[in-house]
């Protein structure tokens, strides 16, 4: 019963995506509004089942479904591990997925690819569970390929934009990079630990020593793989280009969901990080470049969700960080939040594109607080949350990791806050050049603006209440809270928690103090932007208007794209170009056409032994029972 | 042995049936019966028995291969209300006769003694030779019933030779016996015992469909009609191999190296030449018929590396090349019916008219191919391994060239299917057909992805 | 028997089958002529082709008949063992002929045994 439950949890979505897309042609978009969604709030239903009946669970987290994959000593079963993790991950891939299945049964309304969307959409939520729920490192790599291969499809959505379908192609590249790293960390845990089960790789891990190279090998090649998954530097060029699918799918896949699955395989993988300090390290440097550099990005971006798109890789980075620093708890807390916030930014970016049929420029936005009440007042809720406003659940979830990063390195910690604070100014700068201020737009797009249908708003209202609720669920103790998530969380992080030093302890007025410092850089950087763009009313120049370098180093994403298609794209071009037209055609395909050749030339002689004359063939069997007696008995 | 009983009183039921002209009872009589028989079957599973005197041996592997063998027939029975809507005349001898067949089938799966080997092999033929010439009307299928009768009845001759010569050196006709007096010559054969052993390897290779004892296949094939080609081609074939895997592993395993050289080179020969010369056909059924002779050559393989997983190797393998053979014979009896003929061109776009059915050939013809993750794959692999692992390095990379070029013609009809231009025929199938079509692609594709339905049951 | 014996039999078999043809060539009298080559020598050109069709009622009966004639062979080592096994013997050739008995049945319904 209890496996059935699990079973069906990530079943069901496959269901509706087989249903979506073998009558994709057939079924009508009535049906298809409903099926979408539906499965997709069944699965949430059995998530709620599960978690609150997780006592079940907890005895035997590992839930053998059937065997798989068995050759020599290598034994994959098919088995689903359902521990307090993957619990989370499957409230929110479940819960944040039905709310933006709702929300976009009124986004895509008109598009004709209506029943296509969903059956991708739901392919993805599939992967994802699987992902989540994999109980061993291969089906977490299906999960795994199957997003990357939904965020391909759902990126090239609107496959007839050719730049949409380069998009997607990027994105799938990049990520291919990226798994490499993760593939070559799951053959080197195979011949370290003889196998690739999460409890066997795990409990054999513990009693290594720390530092071992060949760990630090695993955790290394594994990070790759996130680094691609999750847009850090230097695999992040994807994310921004990513924005070219539906904003849907840009609010589920590249911010809640499938972006975090690069944090949740390292906090799944826990144990063996935090006995790698080597890559730990590199995962904080690069985390903290990340988070900084993005958000130095995001500053100057017009497009309304390209800013988002690079908060969402900033932010990605924090959560790196938080894991970097063993805070485990903290970076799935941020994730969870950031899941509720972001997804809440991009429904209510799809809102205001929506309304303005399809405009994304937010110099020709402004003024929309009173033609769209709802999706200002969600957003701002959200904008509050990104920024660290207490009590919403950004401030929360940030705070615990820049707390942690505080008792790490002091030096970090003001880099992380530097960070967000910045976040804070390119939000605002968002929040007020959208909604305050004068609309900029043509007169006939004025009158065309309207608030967002039912179906999209309760979405936008729902995820709010999440985003200015979420911190509820990890209240530190300094508040009077319970640390509810750390409690939760703690059986997964325990054996890691066992290894690692005890940080330092922070005195509750030292935490007083920082969060403060934090608090008073993001309202100044807050304050800082409504005097530059509501007062001011600054930030309207052209794309080519002259600016001086820094600036325009910036607003040019600092050229890595130029920079990678000039030391990466270019060579290899290069290199292909003269693999194609000198080894492959002169040589390879000459020997291979000569080889198919010889098998067509043998095939067409010998069918002429089958002339269909009897005698000849009973000649021909004479001749074999002769040799075969003569061959065997006399000699 | 209550398979053998029941499948007896099916035929004769049916038989009776025709004579009572109860025609429309036919179909749904048989196929209960064969359901029945299969529930007798499994009741036998785990109860290792021998019945008079060792002449019937009742083991695992005989119950697990009667089950696929009766399981094919089913598949093909369900076909056979499309495929005799048409004809008035009374079927009942038709499939009566199938039964028949069917049963020395099952006898060449279960016989402890080589009387029931030639007897199973003989209730066989003679069916079958019925059979292949059951469209009387036919040029082509007297064609085909005089030259299998010819050729069948010429290689029975030998057949019964090397069993007599057998019984000349052993003094037996009972398995035991023989293997028991293989024990006894420690090393040194009579030749007269070595003439009867080669000789009923080349009997047997001739049910089979081996090289240089194939010739008969494609002209017969192509001449039956066609769901009884599917019912030779698979039925016929897996009894045969099965009867030849039971004799020469079980019964002759201590004297392996006597003859496995010679069955190697047959299924190295088997697997090139059906290959490519299947490469050349023109149209769908010739080519079907070499590939079912170049699957004879796989299944070869796991006559020479026996060993503890060869059954289950060999069971998956006969069961995924049965049902996808089915598959393509089914969707095949449809083009016919459409067309008149079954040269590639009349497949030319039916991804645009029937895409399901199109859909559906495709994983019969990938399958076939052993593409991943579809039932042929899995069995290659697993008989490809269990044959590396018996040291037959080179015997596989033949199999796996074969399997290479095979791959040419396996995607003829696919290209044709999905690359060309429609003529705009759309074939008219109705819903049982239909069912019968996804049942048997749904397996394909189940088996592959869960080998372990069948590989763990041996 | 060895593999000696074995080439000695195959060796003596071609022989003597050669012997008789080879022999028979040089000492049998030969002649040929147009009438030789006919297929009736009694001189009279053949009337109509040659290719005639046979009642295939002379096959079903022949058939029929053959199929009861071998198992009547059944029944003689029956006879011999009846008396040991005693009435398990007697059921079983019941049996026996109750399926003989279907046969012919079928085939009287089927009417193979009608002339015509």
């Amino acid at each position: 019963m209890v496996n059935t439950v699990l079973f069906l949890i990530p079943l069901l979505p496959l269901l509706g995506f087989l249903i979506l897309g073998l009558g994709y042609r057939t079924i009508p978009s009535k049906w298809t509004s409903f099926i979408g969604p539906g499965t997709i709030f069944l699965s949430f239903i059995l998530s709620l089942l599960v978690f609150f009946n997780f006592h079940h669970f907890a005895i035997s987290p590992f839930r053998h479904l059937s065997p798989w994959i068995h050759v020599g000593s290598l034994d994959i079963p098919f088995a689903f591990l359902i521990d307090p993790l993957s619990a989370l991950m499957l409230l929110v891939v479940t819960g944040v997925g039905f709310i933006i299945h709702v929300y976009s049964v009124g986004y895509m309304k008109d598009d004709p690819g209506f029943n296509r969307f969903f059956a991708y959409m739901n392919l993805f939520v599939f992967s994802m569970l699987l992902l989540v729920l994999g109980a061993n490192y291969p089906i977490m790599f299906i999960g795994w390929e199957g997003v990357g291969l939904c965020s391909y499809l759902l990126i090239g959505f609107w496959f007839k934009n050719h730049e949409y379908n380069n998009a997607a192609k990027k994105a799938f590249i990049m990520n291919r990079i990226g798994d490499l790293g993760f593939l070559l960390g799951m053959f080197l845990i195979f011949t370290t630990f003889n196998s690739l089960s999460f409890n066997q790789v795990f409990s054999q891990a513990k009693s290594m020593t720390m530092g071992d190279p060949t760990i630090m090998a695993i955790t290394l090649l594994l990070f790759i793989g996130a680094v691609g998954k999750s847009a850090q530097i230097p695999l992040y060029t994807w994310l921004p280009d990513a924005m070219a699918g539906p904003t849907p799918v840009s609010a589920l896949i590249h911010a809640a969901t499938m972006v975090t699955a690069g944090v949740y395989m390292i906090a799944r993988s826990n144990i063996l990080y935090v006995l790698a300090p080597a890559t730990m390290t590199i995962i904080g440097i690069t985390g903290l470049a990340t988070a900084l550099f993005a958000a130095s990005i995001a500053i100057f971006q017009n497009d309304i969700k390209k800013v988002l798109a690079y908060s969402t890789i900033s932010q990605l980075g924090y959560m790196f960080v938080g894991l970097s620093v063993g805070a485990f708890t903290g970076a799935m807390f941020h994730l969870a939040t950031h899941a509720f916030f972001k997804a809440l930014l991009f429904l209510g970016a799809g809102s205001v594109i929506h309304a303005l049929g399809g405009e994304q420029d937010i110099r020709n936005m402004g003024g929309l607080r009173k033609k769209l009440p709802k999706t200002y007042w969600t957003f701002l809720i959200a904008t509050l949350a990104i920024a660290g406003i207490p009590p919403l659940s950004g401030f929360f979830s940030k705070d615990e990791i820049l707390l942690h990063l505080f008792g790490h390195s002091p030096v970090m910690w003001n880099i992380a806050v530097a960070g967000a604070m910045m976040t804070a100014f390119y939000m605002f700068r968002l929040l007020y050049l959208t909604f305050f201020r004068n609309f900029r737009g043509t007169e006939d797009k004025l009158h065309h603006i309207h608030e967002s249908p039912p179906v999209m708003a309760i979405p936008l209202i729902m995820l709010a209440l999440l985003a200015a609720f979420g911190g509820l669920l990890n209240i530190p103790g300094l508040f009077g809270g319970g640390d509810w998530l750390s409690g939760f969380l703690s059986p997964v992080f325990a054996d890691a928690a066992a290894v690692t030093a005890l940080p330092a302890t922070i005195s509750h007025a030292t935490e007083y103090l920082l969060m403060g410092v934090t608090l008073a850089g993001c309202l100044i950087m807050i304050w800082l932007a409504y005097h530059r763009y509501v007062k001011k009313e600054m930030g309207l120049l052209p794309d080519d208007a002259s600016h001086s370098f820094p600036v325009k180093l910036i607003r040019k994403k600092y050229y890595i794209d130029e920079l990678y298609d000039l030391i990466i794209s270019k060579p290899i071009l290069l290199i292909s170009r003269f693999f194609h037209d000198v080894v492959e055609l002169r040589f390879i395909d000459r020997m291979v056409n000569g080889v198919g050749n010889m098998v067509v030339w043998t095939g067409s002689t010998l069918r002429y032994i089958q002339t269909g004359n009897v005698g000849f063939y009973m000649f021909i069997m004479i001749l074999g029972i002769i040799l075969i007696l003569f061959l065997n008995i006399l000699i | 042995m209550t398979t053998i009983i029941s499948l007896t009183i099916l035929g004769v039921l049916t038989l009776f049936l025709g004579i009572m002209k109860k025609q429309s009872w036919l179909l749904p009589v048989i196929l209960l019966g064969l359901v029945v028989s299969m529930v007798l079957t499994l009741r036998d599973w785990n109860t290792f028995s021998s019945y008079y005197n060792g002449m019937i041996i009742v083991d695992n592997v005989s119950v697990a291969f009667s089950m696929a063998l009766i399981f094919s027939a089913f598949l093909i029975f369900s076909l056979a209300a499309h495929y005799y809507r048409g004809v008035l005349r009374p079927l009942d001898d038709i499939y009566g006769v199938m039964i028949f067949a069917l049963l020395g089938a099952v006898m060449m799966t279960s016989y402890g003694n080589l009387i029931m080997l030639f007897l199973g092999i003989e209730t066989l033929s003679i069916a079958l030779y019925v059979l292949a010439g059951s469209h009387k009307e036919a040029v082509t299928s007297n064609e085909a019933t005089l030259k299998y009768f010819l050729l069948g009845s010429f290689l029975s001759g030998f057949l019964l030779f090397g069993i007599a010569l057998i019984y000349g050196s052993s003094g037996s006709f009972d398995l035991g016996r023989i293997s028991a007096f293989v024990t006894s010559c420690a090393g040194i054969y009579p030749p007269m015992f070595l003439a009867g052993l080669f000789l009923l390897i080349i009997g047997l290779a001739f049910k089979i469909a081996v090289v240089p004892f194939h010739f008969w296949a494609p002209d017969v094939y192509e001449g039956t009609p066609t769901l009884l080609t599917a019912f030779m081609a698979t039925v016929v074939k897996t009894a045969a191999i099965i009867a030849m895997y039971r004799f020469f592993t079980h019964t002759f395993h201590g004297i392996h190296g006597v003859w496995d050289t010679t069955i190697w080179v047959m299924a190295a020969l088997t697997i090139l030449l059906g290959n490519l010369t299947g490469l050349y056909q023109p149209n769908l059924k010739r080519m079907l018929a070499y590939s079912s002779i170049s699957h004879s050559g796989y299944m070869l393989l796991a006559v020479v590396a026996f060993s503890a997983m060869s059954d289950n190797a060999l069971l998956l393998y006969t069961l995924s090349y049965s049902i996808a053979t089915i598959l393509a014979f089914a969707i095949l009896i449809l083009i016919r019916e459409a067309h008149g003929n079954d040269y590639f061109s009349s497949l030319n776009g039916l991804a645009k008219t029937n895409p399901s059915i199109a859909f559906c050939l495709t994983i019969a013809m990938l399958s076939l191919a052993g593409i991943p993750p579809l039932a042929g794959f899995m069995a290659k692999y697993y008989l490809f391994t269990t044959a590396l692992e018996q040291g037959l390095l080179w015997l596989v990379i033949v199999a796996i060239a074969g399997s290479a070029i095979s791959v040419a013609y396996y995607f003829k009809p696919i290209m044709a299917m999905y690359l060309k231009e429609s003529n705009g025929i759309k074939l008219m199938v109705e819903t049982p057909y239909k069912v019968s079509i996804f049942f048997m692609a749904l397996l394909v594709v189940l088996i592959g992805i869960l080998p372990f339905l069948v590989i763990g049951l041996l | 028997m060895s593999a000696e014996s074995l080439i000695l039999f195959f060796i003596v078999g071609a022989f003597l089958v050669g012997f008789a043809i080879v022999f028979s060539i040089f000492v049998a009298p030969t002649s040929t002529n147009p009438q030789k080559a006919e297929p009736y020598e009694c001189g009279i050109p053949t009337e109509g082709l040659t290719w005639l069709q046979f009642n295939v009622g002379y096959y079903l009966f022949a058939i029929i008949f053959l199929i009861f004639d071998v198992e009547a062979v059944f029944i003689f080592p029956w006879a011999v063992v009846m008396k040991e096994m005693g009435m398990i013997a007697f059921v079983e050739i019941v049996i026996f002929f109750f399926v003989l008995g279907l046969g012919l049945l079928y085939a009287w319904k089927k009417g193979a045994l009608k002339w015509e």
